[in-house]
């Protein structure tokens, strides 16, 4: 097991999907274009059985080369779209491959600073990921345009997701529901009721807008075919109609409340992210919460033995990090408190006559440099001789 | 690495497969046009108004029935290539994990309304540190969370680091000049140097490059020989045409500004971190960092063991594993775990150096002493209880 095989699921998926979503768009082009070639070719054939004269057959036959040009123009741009996307895949493969191949050969010159490149932007797509997961666009584009990360990440593909989202932000449906009926077959096998909320809010403002007669029509026509579970909120609808628009009565006042918009638009923003992504957290959140986990200690959280470096013990995830397990440890693992390096048969771990343990290099610099060693703890002051080695096991 | 081979030849034969389709079907149409466009000039050199002998009729028809069928059977050489299509998805189901977070059940408490704001706070610091401002800005207004650190010293590290991988060490060179006393341990100056001299060999030529090592190399021949006279070779290589042979391994590394640029920027980072004694990562980086090296772990013994007492490890409250993070990152604290009991040492447990040196944790003390004698455990030594001291790691 890996970091790529383990973390990097999300990374190609979401360009397969869409490759998925390209290749059946391109199969439902070819078919309707077939089928209009057909048609031309079923009219020849009336027209021979008819015996037509060679003028009507003439314009007959041109209309079949229009439209076989138009076939081909359309199945040409349908086909390659696929294969476009099916480039960006290969592009994020290829990226992923570049760690895979600085791990490989880890004794080369610039594998380590490769490597920690490779990392940081893995970083960096992460944070793009969370950002446009989270609806926060501007940044997520920011991010990616400065860093040029737009093949690796998601920006484009969420491009059409961020504008479903202003336009339901000012109360246009006309988006969210194209948008619906685009991935129909998938809303329903995920039991969405992303395009019955829209529809029963286009009833609620016609409502306020005082046209209950058309909302009646409205209701007619799209709130007959309900589903299970959906009569509850079906019937309220209906009930507010008896009632006027600045009505007390619960539940019609919170049907009325605005925002009831902004519901709207975090539920598109869940179901498509469920659509594009198998997993249902982003990866930024997981490695942080399992990285702090693995940082834990109980150290973090006292003034004193706080270390700047530590990321468990800065704020703010100090905050966040005292709320997990902290890492299992069953075998020692020290380092010294003045130089930040580790004690082992280099360094051997030294005490204090105050009980204190520091590295041997640390307290010989110190010796050099003041000719007595001070407690950085406790500011006593001893010298070498009183220094006593430590044996740990 | 397997896993990408994996994935990469079915995507490799999913493109070949359309690249292929494409032609083909722009091959088919280009000739069925070209036979119907021919019928028709044939049909046409009649007068319009003939009706169409036998023959003619004939032609037609099957003309017809000819484009209906390879136009269908253009959508079928489509439709079979769905198998093709979702093998690439399978494929990259069974190489990578889909379910990552299945190892980490309290991530889902990060996105809490409570919690959320303090990670975004750490996302926003992040890139604060990393130069990234009006990133930091927007988000700070998407996300409405408290400012940070505005314009710190990471972010005027980072601006040098940057400069530097773009192969520009005037920056970088600024800072550390300015600071040459305390950086005079430290390899940095060196680095920096020689990436200014290489810049101008390859820029002004080699005697500007000459010039510059005299005057600034020079004070670090005593630490860096071997180096120094790398840099002096590797000027044979830096001719305006083409170089009379492919340079050896270590001089193409010289050569490459752009490598030794990343490689300076990151001793920058470090060296001069390490001289404001301040962490490298930013918080958010190295928990991020750490949380990837431990990942991969947990997978591995969740695959392993999927038995019910194993999943209620996940539930108590420590790792079910210990995972060695490396150099770049854990290790900030000393934890002692007691060599007798393999337990953390705490508070109320903590370590107790015997007369001999050795260290356990004062319940293994307690529960080796024989009344007044203990024996230590790893030398043949013989001592009192109350000989034995408590110490101190943090």
């Amino acid at each position: 097991m890996n970091e790529i095989k383990s973390l990097e699921h999300a990374t190609l998926k979401v360009p397969y999907e869409v490759f998925n979503k390209r290749y059946r768009n391109a199969q439902r082009v070819l078919d309707v274009e077939a089928r209009q070639v057909t048609s031309s070719v079923s009219d020849i054939d009336a027209a021979t059985k008819k015996g037509a004269t060679t003028g009507e057959i003439d314009s007959l036959l041109g209309g079949m080369v229009e439209k076989l040009t138009t076939m081909k123009r359309k199945a040409s741009e349908a086909i390659t779209e696929e294969v476009q996307a099916a480039c960006v895949c290969k592009k994020r493969l290829e990226h992923l491959k570049e760690q895979a191949e600085a791990l490989t050969e880890p004794t080369a010159p610039q594998a380590k600073t490769q490597m920690n490149a490779w990392r940081g932007v893995r970083l960096d797509r992460m944070l793009v990921d969370y950002f446009l997961r989270n609806g926060y666009y501007d940044s997520a584009t920011k991010l990616a345009d400065k860093r040029d990360l737009r093949d690796l990440t998601n920006v484009d593909i969420y491009a059409a997701a961020a504008e479903v989202e202003t336009e339901l932000s000012a109360r246009r449906t006309a988006r969210c529901l194209q948008w619906c009926a685009d991935n129909r077959s998938k809303l329903r096998k995920l039991n969405s009721t992303m395009e019955f909320k829209i529809r029963i809010q286009e009833f609620i403002e016609l409502v306020r807008e005082d046209r209950r007669l058309e909302a009646v029509r409205y209701a007619k026509k799209h709130f007959s075919t309900y589903e299970d579970g959906q009569l509850d909120d079906i019937q309220h609808c209906m009930g507010m109609l008896a009632f006027p628009k600045d009505t007390e009565v619960e539940p019609y006042r919170s049907l009325l409340g605005g925002w009831r918009w902004g519901a709207l638009v975090a539920q598109f923003r869940w179901e498509h992210a469920r659509l594009l992504h198998p997993a249902r957290l982003p990866a930024l959140p997981v490695a942080l919460q399992l990285g702090l986990a693995a940082l834990n200690t109980p150290q973090c959280y006292s003034e004193t033995t706080q270390v700047s470096a530590c990321p468990a013990c800065q704020p703010p995830l100090n905050a966040l990090a005292r709320l997990l397990p902290h890492a299992h440890c069953s075998h020692s693992r020290l380092v010294c408190r003045i130089s930040r390096l580790p004690l082992n048969e280099h360094n051997q771990p030294m005490v204090l006559p105050n009980g204190q343990v520091y590295g041997e290099k640390a307290l010989k610099d110190m010796m050099k440099e003041h000719g007595s060693i001070i407690c950085p703890k406790t500011k006593e002051v001893f010298c070498m001789k009183r220094v006593e080695k430590v044996y740990v096991m | 690495m397997d896993s990408c081979l994996g994935v990469e030849q079915d995507l490799d034969k999913a493109t070949s497969k359309f690249t292929a389709l494409n032609e083909h079907t722009n091959k088919i149409l280009e000739e069925v046009i070209n036979q119907v466009e021919e019928l028709r000039k044939e049909i046409s050199q009649q007068p319009p108004n003939t009706p169409l002998s036998q023959s003619q009729t004939k032609v037609v028809n099957d003309l017809a029935s000819s484009v209906k069928q390879s136009v269908f059977q253009l959508s079928t050489d489509h439709r079979e290539l769905h198998a093709t299509v979702s093998r690439v998805g399978k494929s990259i189901d069974r190489h990578f994990i889909a379910d990552y977070a299945a190892v980490a059940p309290k991530a889902e408490s990060f996105c809490s309304d409570t919690n959320r704001p303090i990670m975004e706070q750490a996302i926003a610091q992040h890139l604060y540190r990393q130069d990234l401002e009006d990133v930091g800005d927007s988000l700070v207004g998407e996300a409405r969370v408290g400012v940070s650190e505005r314009g710190s010293t990471f972010a005027q590290l980072q601006r040098c680091a940057a400069a530097l991988a773009l192969a520009d060490p005037a920056p970088a060179l600024a800072w550390a000049a300015a600071r040459a006393h305390d950086l005079a341990h430290s390899p940095l100056l060196f680095t920096l140097h020689r990436m200014q001299m290489m810049k101008l060999a390859r820029e002004e030529g080699i005697s500007a490059a000459i010039a510059y090592a005299r005057a600034h190399l020079a004070p670090h021949v005593a630490r860096h020989e071997r180096a120094l006279r790398a840099c002096m070779g590797v000027l044979v290589w830096c001719t305006r045409a083409a170089p009379p042979a492919p340079p050896p391994p270590d001089y193409a590394h010289l050569l490459d500004l752009r490598a030794l640029g990343a490689e300076a920027g990151e001793q920058f980072l470090r060296e001069a971190c390490s001289l404001l004694r301040l962490a490298p990562h930013s918080p958010l980086a190295g928990a991020v960092l750490a949380g990837a090296r431990v990942l991969p772990a947990l997978h591995d013994i969740r695959a392993k063991m999927s038995h019910p007492h194993v999943l209620a490890a996940w539930a108590d409250d420590e790792l079910p594993l210990e995972v060695e993070l490396g150099e770049e990152g854990g290790g900030y604290h000393s934890v002692f775990a007691c060599p007798i009991l393999r337990q953390q040492a705490s508070d109320h447990n903590p370590p107790m150096r015997l007369l001999c040196g050795h260290v356990i944790s004062r319940d293994a003390l307690n529960k080796l002493a024989a009344g007044l004698k203990l024996k230590c455990p790893y030398c043949p030594m013989e001592q009192s209880p109350s000989e034995a001291r408590q110490i101190y790691f943090s």
